[in-house]
């Protein structure tokens, strides 16, 4: 070992990334970037979860006293930071509200719980108990659990200020997600995420490598159109991403034991739609680069937005509000979601076709940014 | 017969400017049919990009050029045409079957006529036993010679070559000008660059490039004869100083 034959090396590859303007700001600006999204979307605490409250509390009237409403307390102890609180009056307006996606959960405050949970203290014996019937949206378990925690500290609090030493009891009764687990939350964003990336990253590989052979060349040296180029990438990953999920499928209902409620090939469906989308971006995105290397500097930008702001690993009610929008440009975003109401919930076209219709649209402007970008190259 | 009818690549006044820099500069060029003409000139004298914009890979910022008659970039003329680009242009993850295939299937052959042309050419280029074989696990010089398949494969009239014999051993040069020489016989136009001064001696007519522009143009013999040379390479310097010499006069 010679140090100048080691410093002749380290000089060289120091000035190989000096060179490159782009490696160099990408390594510096990658790591910022990771570091950033990780630090603000990572939270961890959810918020701004939608429920209803359905209080038919009649509350207790003592001989000669004032009546008292225990539901009342317990909901004005509920956090307003965790809980957007809606109220209505028919318990089954309010499930249709969960049924429909617009709201998590209804917390119901049955008819007698003031007047069962004083009974219950005054005399233990009784046999009556109070109980707040949560029926709700199950399939995302940091939600469910959020909503629990925050109902049972509201009646922590309402029982250490009242004075009630009754058992309370806080029934789930779910709507969408009977006996789901965290890996049925999971597996379903994972089949979008994997695509997502997979179908991204090829695509970007294959097409730098297009570019830098010459194929792009003679291809475009022939009859065939930039359009015609696109459109055959997007069949072909798109049938990829396709058996990608039926593997991944196969896999989760075999070995993990997943809950499959819907047609599952409107989920193949959401996932194909995305990985036209993927390869398009994929194709965009090899425009910026001029070799495999820098296409490989893309990567924390293909898979950190998408890691933290698609709602695959937590809700987007888990990412901080300002940053929540920008989880509405990441277009893996609609196909977990998609596929998670598909799955879990057994949503049929009629109530997901807001997330196909955004894919569409991410499809179909991406698509033509990648024609665009192939035209532009004629310039 | 018209002068046009004859003329299978005319370009007037065509530029190519990046930024700054002007890799094609005001640039006349004909080329008739039937004809192997060769553009020499060092590297970044615009020779690939001038057949990049011929081929309608490129568009031109000022100037005009016809292709086979039709002005460029025009969607129907790039059937007729075909184009080796320097790099070898093939997909190494596919065999060399599989890539004449794509390429017969881009220019729409038939199956039968697919089958007869890629067994012409196989064993044109002498990889008739490599048919199957992926094209990463060839050498460099096969890799060539599956390029230039895959360029004739649509028997097309008009032949753009960028250096076309680079990495092609001396037989398979020879082998490869004969062929050219066939084509030319059938009325094929070949327009190629190459670094090869001892191989633009076979050319119809040579056009030396420099800075964007072509700084002399005639057959081999006439270029030798006016440089009062005895290689083109002497020449292209007695002509690149001309060239300078009169550029600094203006």
């Amino acid at each position: 070992m010679k140090f100048y034959r080691i410093m002749a090396v380290s000089r060289r590859v120091f000035r190989d990334v000096v060179n490159d303007k782009r490696s160099l700001a990408m390594l510096f600006l990658a790591p910022i970037f990771a570091m950033c999204v990780f630090g603000l979307a990572f939270s961890g605490d959810v918020e701004d979860v939608n429920v209803v409250i359905v209080n038919q509390d009649q509350g207790y009237t003592p001989p000669l006293g004032n009546t008292t409403y225990l539901s009342q307390t317990i909901i004005s102890h509920l956090d307003t930071k965790v809980l957007n609180i809606q109220t209505m009056d028919n318990v089954e307006q309010a499930r249709q509200q969960v049924m429909d996606g617009k709201t998590s959960a209804v917390i119901i405050f049955p008819e007698n719980f003031t007047q069962n949970a004083i009974m219950a203290t005054k005399n233990a014996s009784a046999g009556s108990s109070a109980e707040i019937i949560i029926q709700g949206d199950d399939t995302i378990p940091n939600i469910k659990n959020a909503i629990l925690k925050s109902v049972s500290d509201a009646l922590t609090e309402t029982m250490s200020e009242e004075g009630v030493n009754s058992p309370l009891k806080v029934t789930s009764e779910p709507i969408y997600g009977q006996d789901a687990e965290f890996i049925d939350f999971f597996v379903p964003g994972i089949l979008a995420f994997v695509v997502y990336l997979l179908t991204t990253i090829l695509t970007l590989i294959t097409f730098v490598g297009e570019r830098t052979s010459g194929t792009l060349e003679r291809v475009l040296a022939s009859p065939v159109t930039e359009g015609e180029v696109v459109t055959g990438y997007a069949i072909t990953f798109g049938t990829l991403g396709v058996i990608q999920v039926t593997i991944l499928l196969v896999i989760a209902l075999v070995v993990f034991n997943i809950i499959v409620v819907g047609n599952v090939l409107l989920a193949f469906l959401a996932v194909a739609i995305l990985a036209v989308t993927c390869q398009a971006l994929g194709i965009l995105l090899s425009s910026l680069a001029k070799r495999p290397e820098q296409a490989i500097q893309f990567f924390p930008f293909v898979v950190l937005p998408a890691f933290l702001l698609s709602g695959v690993f937590w809700p987007i009610q888990a990412i901080p509000e300002w940053l929540r929008p920008f989880s509405y440009l990441v277009p893996p975003t609609y196909a977990v979601d998609a596929c998670r109401a598909v799955m879990l919930k057994g949503w049929g076209l009629e109530k997901i076709w807001p997330d196909l219709a955004a894919l569409v649209i991410f499809a179909v402007l991406f698509l033509g940014l990648a024609v665009w970008s192939l035209k532009r190259g004629k310039k | 017969m018209n002068q046009q009818s004859e003329l299978a690549i005319e370009t007037r006044g065509l530029s190519k400017q990046y930024g700054n820099f002007t890799a094609v500069n005001h640039l006349d060029l004909k080329v008739k049919k039937g004809e192997i003409y060769g553009l020499l000139g060092p590297n970044g004298a615009g020779k690939t990009t001038l057949i990049k914009m011929l081929c309608s890979i490129l568009h031109s910022t000022r100037g005009k050029a016809r292709v086979l008659g039709e002005e460029i970039p025009d969607g129907n003329v790039v059937s007729s045409i075909g184009y080796m680009p320097q790099e070898t242009g093939v997909y190494m993850g596919l065999t060399v079957d599989q890539n004449l295939k794509f390429y017969g299937r881009v220019f729409n052959l038939d199956k039968e006529e697919m089958e007869k042309r890629e067994d012409e050419l196989l064993k044109f280029v002498a990889l008739e036993d490599w048919k199957h074989e992926m094209v990463e696990n060839l050498s460099g010089g096969m890799k060539h010679r599956v390029s230039l398949a895959c360029t004739l494969i649509h028997q097309p009239e008009l032949l753009f070559l960028d250096e076309p014999t680079v990495g092609v051993d001396p037989e398979l040069r020879v082998s490869f000008w004969n062929y050219f020489y066939q084509l030319r016989q059938k009325g094929v136009t070949i327009l190629l660059t190459t670094h090869y001064m001892d191989e633009a001696r076979n050319c119809d007519r040579i056009g030396f490039m420099q800075h964007g522009h072509l700084i002399a143009e005639d057959t081999p013999s006439k270029l030798l004869e006016e440089s009062r040379t005895d290689s083109l390479e002497d020449a292209f310097l007695v002509f690149s100083r001309s060239d300078k010499k009169s550029g600094d006069g203006c």
